[in-house]
């Protein structure tokens, strides 16, 4: 579109860098070099053309070549940019910065008032990073608060992990066990240093470290519950109170179970059988219909009397018999 | 948090919504005639109406001429809650027949009598005819019970009997069964507790936490039984014993798959009883004794449990097709050919009564679907209706979508 209206009104060239249609570095221009691409370096943001990044920094860092500007870029960091306004794009990759860092959500927090403190400190942390206003104290506090998030996360984890090895099977082959102790070691090493990296040997317990930001009413972080093993029937089990299921049984009716290959092969276990078999012999043996119904009914009335008919009639199973007229 | 059996079949729907007392059985039975019964005598007076109606306008005249006059209707004679209850028990027994036909498991066949009897506690057979109920409910128990076959080769095994034909009441049927589908059956249970008996009477019994009599002691007792109630001590080899279990399991299975299924037991015990009841008939005497094993005397719900047994067995015994030692077998066949009887009267006089708005089944299923045209004119435009606002949809998505593609033949040709 530029290249037509600027075809038509004269090659203006002034008109064509504000078009962003002439690289700054090397001028050269759209219109000789159709296949041009510019990229922009999130250090500054200042644009220059593919050729240009290839040329100035394949070697390495190098220093932006716009003048007035000396920030070292590299190469890798260059992209394309994803909104037109250069300004907008930096507003979103420090938005996207401080999002990272300041990940607190509602739940967090003790009430909402101080939830929208929080909110706020973050949206002044932000402007502040956008405006330049403070910036090399705003970053201090952030990598701070950063590096606390992380130094806490890592020791509720080592913790629980932890605690899922003192809990895990004793019986381990010594070796392994020997190999899952180093570890473990390990890692209780690497959160130490980590710590002794933020210049806090003991940031909770000490409380008063420095983490960069302290906000009221941030819940305390616990570790989440290990997983326990899956339970299909949800915690109940069944007690026979009239059997005790043999290991095996022998009558005629199932000896030829017991060796015919089709039932095997399907992996049938006969003490599934067994044990389904003597159930459903005593289930129900002590349910006494007749009394258990009318004690049924007569709870239900109680339920007509207290509620309102319509929930009753909802409750009671057998009063919505006579659906059967579809037609 | 722990469960007994007991809580297990509680939970079952057997128990929540088909369990019921003799009483509530019975009035159950009587509201249900008697909403059939006015239906139908509504749906036939309104028939007549309009015959009447018809006759006047077109040959009021003629009738005069003739002298013949026109037939006063008597009021339609509707069967009675015992005849309808001995239609739907006669049916039950041909449902047996019709299982061992095309050679179902028992289980099928026990649940398709199942489907059927409480189908008919809430509908009448004045309503429904059972004999097309019953091929469907047949039907149905064989998809619920995994014995698969394929509807072809079901309905070719009856004379007259279209695919159509079983398959229009199916959904009328599982309605009515609320989507209950799940009926336990004492067949397993008896298996169970047959298994148990012979380890007992082996002698490798582990004592149960509420009873912790030593094994030994019943094994003894157990060899001494006597052969009839308030007979004398006997003395048997484990082998004897363990042949009179076999006996006692036959005979009980007999009565499971017959007298049990063909009266009210599963609407009044639970499969626990129902086939320690059938076992209590076959060998009173060594079920007495393994419940005594089960339950200690002392406990308060020995007696409550044993009256139960008894009730439920004397039930099962009244049925005609029990056959107690004591009647000959030309007794039975006279019982038998009176019955045939009695049934082939009613089976007329169901003729009489059915419901005139209910006779053809698989009509009543078509006009429920999609596009019945066959339908009354109320129906076909409703029909028309319908078609023309799904011909509304297509082209409303046509405009959106675009077109159908055109069939790659003809691309071809184009191209």
């Amino acid at each position: 579109m530029s290249r037509v209206s600027s075809r038509a009104s004269g090659t203006s060239t002034k008109r064509l860098a504000e078009d962003g249609d002439i690289c700054p570095v090397c001028k050269s221009s759209r219109y000789l070099n159709p296949n041009m691409r510019f990229l922009v370096n999130p250090e500054c943001y200042h644009r220059m053309c593919e050729s240009c990044v290839d040329r100035i920094f394949s070697h390495g860092p190098a220093p932006c070549p716009i003048a007035g500007c000396k920030r070292t870029l590299r190469k890798a960091r260059f992209r394309s940019q994803t909104f037109e306004d250069l300004k907008v794009e930096r507003e979103v990759d420090i938005r996207r910065r401080v999002a990272r860092v300041m990940n607190k959500t509602e739940s967090d927090f003790e009430t909402l008032a101080d939830y929208n403190n929080y909110l706020e400190t973050v949206e002044t942390v932000t402007w502040n990073l956008i405006l330049k206003i403070d910036l090399e104290a705003t970053e201090r506090r952030l990598r701070l608060w950063e590096e606390a998030q992380k130094a806490e996360l890592e020791s509720l984890y080592s913790s629980a992990s932890r605690r899922v090895l003192s809990t895990a099977d004793q019986d381990l082959q010594s070796d392994t066990q020997r190999v899952i102790l180093k570890k473990s070691g390990v890692q209780r090493k690497t959160v130490s240093h980590s710590s002794s990296a933020a210049d806090t040997p003991e940031p909770t317990a000490a409380g008063n470290a420095d983490t960069g930001f302290r906000f009221h009413g941030l819940k305390k972080r616990v570790a989440p519950e290990p997983e326990k093993p899956f339970d299909p029937y949800g915690g109940w089990s069944l007690e026979p109170q009239y059997y005790v299921v043999q290991p095996d049984y022998d009558v005629d009716f199932i000896t030829g179970a017991k060796t015919d290959i089709h039932h095997l092969a399907g992996g049938y276990d006969l003490r599934d059988f067994y044990s389904r078999a003597l159930c459903e012999a005593f289930s129900g043996f002590g349910v006494f219909v007749q009394d258990e119904i009318i004690a049924r009914e007569n709870g239900v009335v109680e339920r007509v009397r207290t509620e309102t008919q319509a929930a009753a009639s909802v409750t009671v199973g057998v009063r919505d018999v006579n659906m059967d007229d579809v037609f | 948090m722990k469960l007994t059996e007991d809580d297990l079949y509680r939970a079952s729907t057997q128990f929540k919504h088909w369990s019921f007392t003799p009483s509530q059985l019975a009035a159950q039975r009587q509201k249900t005639n008697i909403q059939a019964s006015e239906r139908v005598k509504a749906a036939v007076a309104r028939q007549r109406a309009q015959r009447a109606k018809h006759f006047d306008t077109a040959s009021a005249s003629e009738s005069e001429r003739n002298g013949t006059p026109v037939p006063t209707d008597r009021q339609v004679d509707c069967l009675t809650v015992a005849e309808e209850k001995k239609l739907v028990d006669t049916f039950c027994e041909k449902a047996i027949d019709l299982g061992g036909f095309f050679k179902f498991p028992i289980e099928v066949t026990a649940t398709g009598i199942q489907f059927l009897r409480r189908f008919y506690l809430f509908n009448s057979p004045m309503t429904y005819e059972p004999q097309t109920i019953s091929r469907s409910a047949m039907f149905v128990a064989n998809k619920t019970e995994g014995h698969h076959l394929t509807l072809e080769k079901y309905a070719a095994g009856f004379p007259k009997a279209t695919t159509e034909q079983v398959l229009a009441p199916e959904y009328l049927i599982v309605q009515a069964l609320r989507f209950n589908f799940d009926i336990r059956h004492p067949f397993r249970a008896l298996k169970g507790g047959h298994l148990d008996m012979i380890e007992m009477a082996r002698g490798n019994i582990t004592p149960l936490p509420s009873n912790p009599e030593p094994a030994l002691d019943i094994h003894s007792s157990m060899l001494k039984l006597p052969r009839k109630p308030n007979g004398p001590e006997t003395n048997m080899t484990v082998n004897d014993l363990e042949k009179r279990i076999t006996d006692a399991y036959s005979h009980a299975s007999h009565i499971l798959k017959t007298a049990a299924l063909l009266t009210d037991a599963y609407f009044l015990y639970t499969p626990s009883q129902i086939w320690l009841s059938a076992h209590l008939l076959a060998d009173e005497p060594l079920t007495l004794f393994y419940l005594s094993a089960k339950l200690p005397s002392s406990s308060p719900n020995y007696p409550k449990i044993l009256a139960t047994l008894r009730s439920c067995a004397d039930l099962l015994s009244s049925h005609h097709s029990f056959s107690s030692p004591t009647t000959t077998p030309a007794e039975k066949q006279a019982r038998d050919k009176k019955e045939k009887e009695e049934v082939q009267a009613l089976i007329k006089k169901l003729r009489h009564c059915r419901d005139p708005d209910k006779m053809d089944l698989v009509k009543l299923n078509q006009a429920q679907k999609r596009d019945a045209v066959d339908a009354g004119g109320l129906e076909e435009s409703k029909a028309k209706r319908r078609k023309l606002e799904r011909e509304g949809y297509q082209k409303e998505a046509d405009d959106f979508w675009g077109p159908e593609l055109p069939r790659r033949e003809n691309g071809a040709k184009a191209g």
